[in-house]
Parts: structure tokens; C-alpha cells; sequence
């Protein structure tokens, strides 16, 4: 009996995530990036993976459902899986509108396995494109360049 | 200068760093496809989907989002989440819808696990191209190309010609508002003149 009660907890917690934590309360600035872009240097290092010349693919990406990252100035990436009150980050339009843009944002902050995640719950600042790196790479790829 | 950015890309593309054999621990047996990308790793094996949100904060729905939630998996061998960044088609779509299809459930996965922080430093662990995925116990692999299914049901009015991402409703409204380089229309105009063939 005492057994099979182990067995059907042990079954139970298997199947549940792992205990929730609460997260650590941060605020971080940093670029809103396409995370795969970045990590994946499928366009590319990193440098030409942000800011201007790559809004139009970082566009894209978000809109396909690709997961949104935020690299911090210290060079830290926090991936972001809630914003403000929308937990379906993914739905292709919530966060677009700041697709390399330069935030100060509050939330809070997990890791797991290496990975660094953040619950966006309020934008403090919001300084736009700061990184003008058009000038150098033009579009990239570069046939997000448009028809004239 | 559109010359030097295809050089830096392709130099990118071709460094020695990524002339790594692209074998790793759980490699045996994958049929995933190279794409010479940073760090990559081929990787099959057994996990549970799942939702990431849900299993950090315990936030968890039934149907892990319906597809509009980043997705993991938790590799059956030590537990470790993997974020999944991408599925298989290269058509800038990610593998949530698909994955969302197998939510809770035990899968074997097979795709690339990518990054390398030599190349991109800041990452701490390498994420996860999901490019193929079957219940555990079946027998058929199913590929992660939902995306563009689903998307096509929910924007109808975009039906036409070329690649979704260029017809999606949002992101042309982005390009209207604020250009395809982000910061206003002139923008866009001035490079364009500037750079005409």
C-alpha cells in the first residue's frame, strides 16, 4: 500500500513542471533581437544581426513565431516569454512594434540550463533604434531590401 | 556596400570555427539536416513538451498556448530544458504551432542544438532547431513546416503571391509606420537613393 502511494506520487511529479519559482525581480536595458538570428549566425556574426540593418528580418521572425530575446549592454541575452499582461508572445504581433529597439524594461527574471528568461511587466524607457548599422551592412538578408 | 555585407555574411558563414564535426553527445542516429550554423550539434532524442512559461512559473494551459507560446522540450536524459528557437523550414517560422500539437506529451525529437559563445558571446547554453518530432512509441517522424498552415487560417485576406512573411498583415503594418529599416520612412528613401544600382 505505502509502495504504491510512492509509485502514484512519484508518477504525479513527474508529470508537473518543475516546482515554480517566483523569479528574481530585475530591470535590464537592452536591444530587442531575433534570437535565432543571433545565437545561429544563419545571417551572419552578431554584429550584423542587430539594430537597422536587420529590423525588417527581425520583423519577420517575430511575426513567424520565433522566440524574442533581449541583449542586454552587458552582452547577456534574456529570452522573453510574457509581456506585460499578454503570456502569448508568440502570437506573431505583440511584440513587434519594438523589434530593435532599445529598451528599460522591468519584469522578472529566471534561468534555467544556461538560458536567461524574463516576464516583461513594464517598459520604462523605450529609445528606439539607436544602432544605425544600415550604413554598413545595408539590408541583411538582403533580400529583405524592397522592390523599388 | 551591399558587396561587403554579403562578404562579412558569407566570411561569417564559412569562419573555421564552424568547421567543427557537428557530432555531439546525443547525435547518434539523428537524420536531422546541417545548416552550417554557429556551434551546431545534431541531436535526437526523447523529451516532454512543454510550454516554457509553464514550467518556470507553473502558468501552464492545457494546450501549452495553442502555438502562440515559446515552446521546450525536456530531454528525458537529465532533464535539461531546451528552449526550441526554430523548426525546420527555413522560412523564418518557428516549430511552436507543431510542437504545441504534442503538449505534455512524451516525443522523440531530431534537429540541431546551435550557438556557440566564441562566436556570440553572452550565450550561456546552445538552443534547440527542432526539424523532425514523433510521439514516443510511433513509428512516422512529422516535419515542424506547420507554421505557414496556421497562418494562413488565420490571415486569409492575405492569400497571394510570394513568401508569407512578406504578405503578413503586422509586419507590413510595422514597414508602413516606421520603414524596412525601423526609424522612418526618409530612411529608407535616402539609402535607397544613395544605394541604387
Amino acid at each position: 500500500m505505502f509502495k504504491s502511494l510512492l509509485l502514484a506520487g512519484a508518477a504525479i511529479a513527474a508529470a508537473l513542471p518543475a516546482a515554480a519559482a517566483s523569479g528574481d525581480r530585475v530591470q535590464i536595458t537592452g536591444e530587442v533581437i531575433d534570437s535565432w538570428c543571433y545565437y545561429s549566425g544563419v545571417m551572419g556574426g552578431p554584429d550584423a544581426v542587430t539594430g537597422t540593418a536587420h529590423h525588417t528580418c527581425a520583423l519577420w521572425c517575430a511575426a513567424g513565431g520565433i522566440p524574442v530575446g533581449i541583449l542586454t549592454e552587458e552582452g547577456k541575452i534574456y529570452m522573453v516569454l510574457k509581456w506585460k499582461d499578454h503570456d502569448k508572445v508568440g502570437d506573431g504581433k505583440t511584440i513587434l512594434s519594438v523589434q530593435s529597439h532599445q529598451l528599460v524594461a522591468d519584469g522578472l527574471h529566471y534561468e534555467r540550463d544556461g538560458i536567461d528568461y524574463i516576464l516583461v511587466e513594464d517598459i520604462v524607457a523605450d529609445n528606439g533604434i539607436p544602432l544605425r548599422n544600415h550604413e554598413d551592412y545595408g539590408f541583411v538578408p538582403p533580400f529583405a531590401e524592397p522592390k523599388q | 556596400m551591399k558587396k561587403l555585407a554579403m562578404l562579412l555574411m558569407m566570411s561569417a558563414i564559412a569562419s573555421p570555427a564552424l568547421s567543427e564535426d557537428g557530432e555531439g553527445p546525443y547525435s547518434a542516429n539523428s537524420q536531422a539536416k546541417s545548416w552550417s550554423l554557429f556551434g551546431e550539434e545534431k541531436a535526437r532524442f526523447e523529451a516532454r513538451v512543454t510550454d516554457a512559461l509553464c514550467e518556470l512559473t507553473g502558468d501552464c494551459p492545457d494546450d501549452c498556448g495553442g502555438g502562440e507560446r515559446p515552446m521546450v522540450v525536456m530531454r528525458k536524459d537529465d532533464n535539461k530544458m531546451l528552449i526550441v528557437n526554430k523548426g525546420g523550414a527555413p522560412n523564418f517560422t518557428g516549430a511552436n504551432y507543431r510542437l504545441s500539437e504534442y503538449c505534455g506529451q512524451d516525443v522523440e525529437v531530431d534537429g540541431l542544438l546551435v550557438g556557440d559563445p566564441d562566436l556570440t558571446p553572452g550565450i550561456g547554453a546552445k538552443v534547440y532547431q527542432v526539424q523532425l518530432i514523433r510521439a514516443t512509441g510511433s513509428d512516422e517522424w512529422v516535419k515542424t513546416n506547420l507554421y505557414t498552415k496556421q497562418w494562413a487560417k488565420k490571415y486569409p485576406e492575405a492569400k497571394g503571391k510570394g513568401p508569407w512573411f512578406k504578405r503578413d498583415p503586422n509586419v507590413k503594418a510595422e514597414i508602413a509606420k516606421t520603414g524596412y529599416f525601423g526609424i522612418g520612412l526618409e530612411a529608407d528613401k535616402k539609402w535607397l537613393e544613395e544605394n541604387a544600382e
